[in-house]
């Protein structure tokens, strides 16, 4: 419950503070979304399996953040940066798809 | 090596695993460890409880910023489309007012002309005024329809082919006035805007400018002269030529006799003066 209401300030202080991000950093903002995704339904998948821990889940976010800014960074450099870009978001995205599918099966029994 | 070792070792279908196993073995492993050596001490979970919650706002800040750049980088294109349409809209409803004042100015010189002229000046100034286009004028003659031939249509998927459309274009414009001209016509109008003896037709990219104002398919030309115009300018040249493109290129292409057709008049026109080069003989002469 409260980890919601994190969230919710998180969102609410967004767009009320309206953060520019730096020019450097916005090809990097889409990736960290999608992986700050994976990382949440990784979370809460583990919280309906019952093995929720709150380490595991700062530890997770923060790497997968860095592992995926780094990978397109690294892609940029060799000038495949569209490219990782896309192998990223689809490895995160199977994640996230079969994360939401075990909390599908938690929650539905289906 | 066996077979069996080799499975072990990798999976056969990686992707059927990371689809039915995708959780971070993380949590397991961190769920066994506190099963083995108990819990961790207060202050560490009471850290990683603060950590989550800043990592939960630090991730609502990001969807929040995403979704501002997304919504902030999408209208710029159409915003910047929508700005162009409305003042090209504008612009027409400009001109379009400008054009019914110009209208009404003219009645009112009209008028003053009644009033100031006798009836045999003013009959002769209708007369040459209808010529000139500058009169709208009312009278029996034909009507030329020509468009644009109908867009391809792929005979399988019944959408329509990407293939380029046969245009009308601005010079199969011109051959048709040019024609009802040598017919004996003595107004035309395309699709309402009267021709002068001044007046242009001529494309600016796929459009086609009468006199600067844009017109488009279908272009119907409307044109007052004698009984036997139009049986004139269907046995003319520029009508065999038209109906070879309707023929070839299937561009609509149809003439009719009509009645009682109104041609406005046309736009005013700044009069122009000739004015006499300098007399001395060494400039004079060539232009």
């Amino acid at each position: 419950m409260i980890a919601i209401l994190a969230l919710v300030a998180g969102v609410i202080a967004g767009l009320l503070l309206q953060p520019t991000v730096p020019i450097a950093l916005q090809p990097y903002l889409p990736i960290a979304v999608v992986a700050a995704l994976d990382a949440v339904f990784g979370g809460l998948r583990a919280t309906l399996d019952g093995v929720f821990d709150d380490k595991q889940f700062v530890v997770s976010f923060v790497s997968n953040v860095l592992v995926a800014a780094f990978i397109v960074y690294l892609g940029d450099q060799l000038g495949v940066g569209g490219q990782l870009s896309t192998g990223v978001v689809v490895v995160l995205g199977v994640r996230i798809f079969g994360n939401v599918a075990a909390i599908r099966r938690h929650l539905f029994k289906a | 090596m066996t077979s069996e070792e080799r499975r072990g070792r990798f999976p056969p279908d990686f992707l059927q695993q990371l689809f039915s196993d995708p959780l971070d073995p993380g949590y397991a492993a961190a769920a066994a460890r506190r099963a083995t050596h108990g819990p961790r001490p207060p202050w560490a979970r009471r850290t990683a409880y603060v950590l989550k919650l800043l990592s939960l706002v630090v991730i609502g800040m990001l969807l929040a910023i995403a979704y501002r750049e997304a919504v902030a980088a999408e209208p710029d294109r159409t915003r910047a489309h929508a700005g162009l349409v409305e003042e090209v809209k504008a612009a027409q409803e400009r001109t379009d007012a400008l054009q019914a004042r110009s209208e009404e100015l003219r009645r009112q010189v009209a008028a003053a002309q009644r009033a100031a002229l006798s009836p045999a000046e003013l009959a002769r100034i209708r007369e040459q005024e209808a010529f000139a286009g500058l009169g709208a004028v009312v009278g029996d003659g034909a009507v030329i329809e020509l468009a644009d031939a109908p867009v391809p249509i792929d005979p399988t998927t019944g959408k329509p082919s990407g293939e380029e459309v046969s245009r009308a274009l601005d010079v199969d414009l011109q051959t048709v006035v040019n024609g009802l001209w040598a017919a004996g016509a003595e107004a035309i109008s395309i699709n309402g805007q009267r021709l002068t003896s001044v007046s242009t037709i001529r494309s600016a990219g796929s459009a086609i400018l009468v006199d600067f104002r844009p017109v488009t398919s279908p272009y119907v030309i409307s044109a007052i002269g004698p009984d036997d115009m139009l049986q004139r300018f269907n046995d003319s040249p520029p009508a065999a030529a038209m109906r070879d493109l309707a023929a070839t290129y299937g561009i609509g292409f149809s003439t009719r006799d009509e009645d009682d057709l109104q041609l406005p008049a046309a736009p005013g026109r700044t009069l122009r003066y000739a004015e006499p080069l300098d007399s001395s003989p060494t400039t004079g002469g060539t232009r």
